[in-house]
């Protein structure tokens, strides 16, 4: 089975094989790797790598693997080989300049910075989110005008709605 | 008087740490809970547990006429307060006493005193204590902040008259900023604490924050049990602490206490306090405000002291002497606590509520994890996001600091991000190693402060293509942590019973 597994922007080909009680060999560009694997059900992993003992963490966050390992944290796309090729040879999805600010987390709008039409600077405050009992301001991540305001102070949001909008 | 039977008003790991207290002298716990705590540690962990109403802390843990009812429905004789939500609030400990509940924490007068935090510095101001320049009074407008500000004089704090734990507090840089942060303040203070109130203080640049935890019976002993160093913080909310602080010597040590346990008699103190210091970078200290109840962190106190905060609360409040003077007071080792909050650290410290999946704590020699989590438990989204605290003691600091970075390394928390990663870094930094602490380290570290410096790749990519394969290969959806289902119902073993 062969995957593509991104981890900051850079593609690598991943060849599983094996598998057997746990015995994989993983093939990374011209790296082999013989691994014995054990993927607890609570997504903590043991792995043994050439007899070094490694424990690792992996979860799914919106279809990212996010790995924590020797207390450093990647996130990594993996993806079907097949499938990476479908999406890259597209080229299309992110190529617009607009930045769409989504919640990142459930809360309440308490302030509204923007309003449409406004110019903005990278850093400047457009919402701030009340989660948690701390307010939590999001600022603009580059200079533009804001198109769209889809939010007013007071309103509960859910991780992924769409707050403002920046062309 | 001696309590048998107490009501916690509180959840968490606090709520946690004074049960275990009280089980260990016989006194029968009463946990509450609200609507999102009915899994909570510690209600699975108390005698009785009762609910006390909705989610939002205003509707139940904040809610004095319910905890006062249920407390006398359950025939508790006394209540403990915890920290925060009604720790510091003198109506609750006057409702207790009217109830004929005794309260585990000091007369509402002297909640009032120091509660009032311009009211405070008038008492230090009068017993003599260096203070740092400041408002007496709360400001009213924001043209009244303007010319107050320009008084005392650029960079200036603001900070919530009734406040603590950071909320409703804003460094103000320059003019510009000042409409700004007060409406911040204000808004923050007016959710966390009820009273919109703030006042100003000249900002002490790269200052450390040292507080001095004293204890006072009803009988007239003050004692202080040295101080603890708090300055790794964000957001003006401690992360790291430990004691005793790399800069304070026993004659700094025994001037501070002295003017703590002065403040504390002034006020007419009784139970456990904790009075907070600024230290400049000459070592000169001057009171910022006194807390009226159990600190977060007071276990490095215990650790190098040996003596149980908790289990002094209760004995102060049934009216027990101390039984012990300054000169008592011996200090040994050095201990460190860490922060487990539920916080993205590499994005902001955005909170990142959910299901914990997995959990392995930290163990072995002198190892403390005074957690309020368990695998399979869900940190909801309606409080602060402290899941559990580490706390280490060593011989001396390098010893401690070891230890830290070691018990950290062990802790692992899957399904929420966790301040953990970021705690290595910190502990591990040189400038932390070798004692240089300001409450501006933080902000001065954060651009360091990466996810990873790439050392792990191969083998975090190895474990995310094996995660996805094994997962494909049983043709699951993936297990992630938007919403996954109450380990309750998949296993409904929780993780806290096997240790």
């Amino acid at each position: 089975m062969k995957y593509v597994a991104t981890l900051g922007g850079e593609p690598t080909v991943v060849e599983v094989t094996g598998g057997a009680e746990g015995h994989y060999r993983l093939t990374l560009g011209d790296e082999v790797w013989e691994v014995d694997a054990r993927l607890g059900e609570h997504g903590i992993a043991s792995l043994l790598v050439g007899g070094a003992s490694h424990v690792a963490s992996v979860v799914d966050r919106d279809g990212t693997c996010v790995v924590q390992v020797g207390g450093e944290t990647y996130e990594i796309l993996v993806e079907e080989q097949t499938r990476w090729i479908i999406r890259t040879r597209g080229g299309a999805a992110g190529a617009g300049r607009a930045q769409t600010l989504t919640a990142p987390l459930p809360g309440k709008i308490t302030h509204v910075a923007v309003r449409p039409g406004d110019a903005v600077r990278a850093g400047d405050t457009l919402v701030v989110i009340e989660a948690m009992k701390m307010e939590n301001e999001f600022k603009a991540a580059a200079a533009g005008t804001v198109a769209e305001v889809r939010v007013q102070p007071g309103q509960a949001v859910n991780p992924g709605d769409v707050l403002i909008v920046i062309e | 008087m001696k309590i048998k039977k107490l009501l916690i008003a509180n959840r968490g790991e606090i709520a946690v740490r004074v049960i275990r207290a009280c089980r260990e002298q016989g006194i029968a716990t009463v946990a509450v809970f609200s609507d999102a705590d009915r899994e909570a540690l510690h209600v699975l962990m108390a005698d009785e547990a009762y609910p006390i109403g909705a989610a939002p802390a205003v509707e139940s843990y904040l809610a004095i006429d319910r905890l006062v009812a249920t407390a006398r429905r359950a025939g508790a004789d006394a209540v403990h307060p915890g920290y925060g939500f009604l720790a510091e609030n003198a109506r609750f400990a006057e409702a207790c006493a009217e109830a004929g509940l005794t309260f585990v924490g000091p007369p509402p007068a002297a909640i009032r005193a120091m509660g009032d935090k311009t009211a405070a510095r008038k008492i230090a101001r009068d017993l003599k204590v260096p203070m740092v320049p400041g408002t007496l009074e709360p400001i009213g407008s924001d043209d009244e902040a303007r010319t107050r500000a320009r008084e005392i004089g650029f960079p200036v704090m603001l900070k919530a008259a009734m406040g603590g734990g950071g909320k409703g507090m804003r460094l103000v840089r320059q003019e510009a900023e000042l409409a700004g942060a007060l409406r911040a303040a204000r808004s923050e203070a007016g959710a966390a604490f009820g009273d919109t109130a703030v006042y100003l203080e000249r900002a002490v640049s790269e200052p450390r924050h040292v507080e001095i935890q004293v204890l006072a019976d009803g009988h007239g002993t003050i004692v202080h049990l040295g101080e603890r160093e708090c300055s790794i913080q964000r957001r003006h909310q401690k992360l790291v602490e430990e004691s005793p602080s790399p800069v304070v010597d026993a004659p700094l040590r025994a001037r501070m206490g002295e003017a703590a346990c002065r403040v504390a008699r002034a006020a007419g103190y009784v139970n456990a306090g904790t009075v907070e210091f600024l230290l400049d970078a000459d070592r000169n200290f001057y009171f910022l405000e006194m807390n009226t109840r159990l600190q977060v962190e007071h276990p490095v106190t215990e650790m190098v002291t040996g003596i149980d905060l908790v289990r002094e609360q209760l004995r102060i409040a049934a009216g027990e002497p101390l039984g012990y003077a300054q000169q008592d007071v011996r200090w040994r080792g050095w201990a460190i606590e860490c922060r487990i909050n539920a916080e993205d650290p590499f994005s902001g410290w955005i909170p990142s509520p959910g299901t914990i999946t997995g959990l392995r704590g930290a163990t072995g020699p002198w190892v403390r994890d005074d957690s309020g989590a368990y695998e399979g438990y869900t940190v909801p989204r309606w409080y602060d996001t402290l899941v559990a605290k580490l706390i280490v003691w060593a011989d001396d600091r390098p010893a401690a600091v070891e230890r830290m970075l070691r018990a950290l390394a062990e802790y692992t928390v899957v399904g929420v991000r966790t301040t953990i990663p970021a705690l290595q870094r910190i502990v591990g930094h040189p400038d932390f190693r070798a004692g240089r602490l300001s409450t501006a380290f933080l902000e001065r570290v954060l651009p360091e402060l990466r996810a990873n410096d790439g050392r792990f790749a191969t083998l975090a990519t190895i474990a995310a293509v094996l995660a996805e394969h094994e997962r494909a290969r049983r043709g699951e959806a993936p297990a992630g942590d938007a919403e996954p289902p109450s380990r309750w119902r998949l296993a409904a073993r929780p993780g806290w019973t096997a240790s």
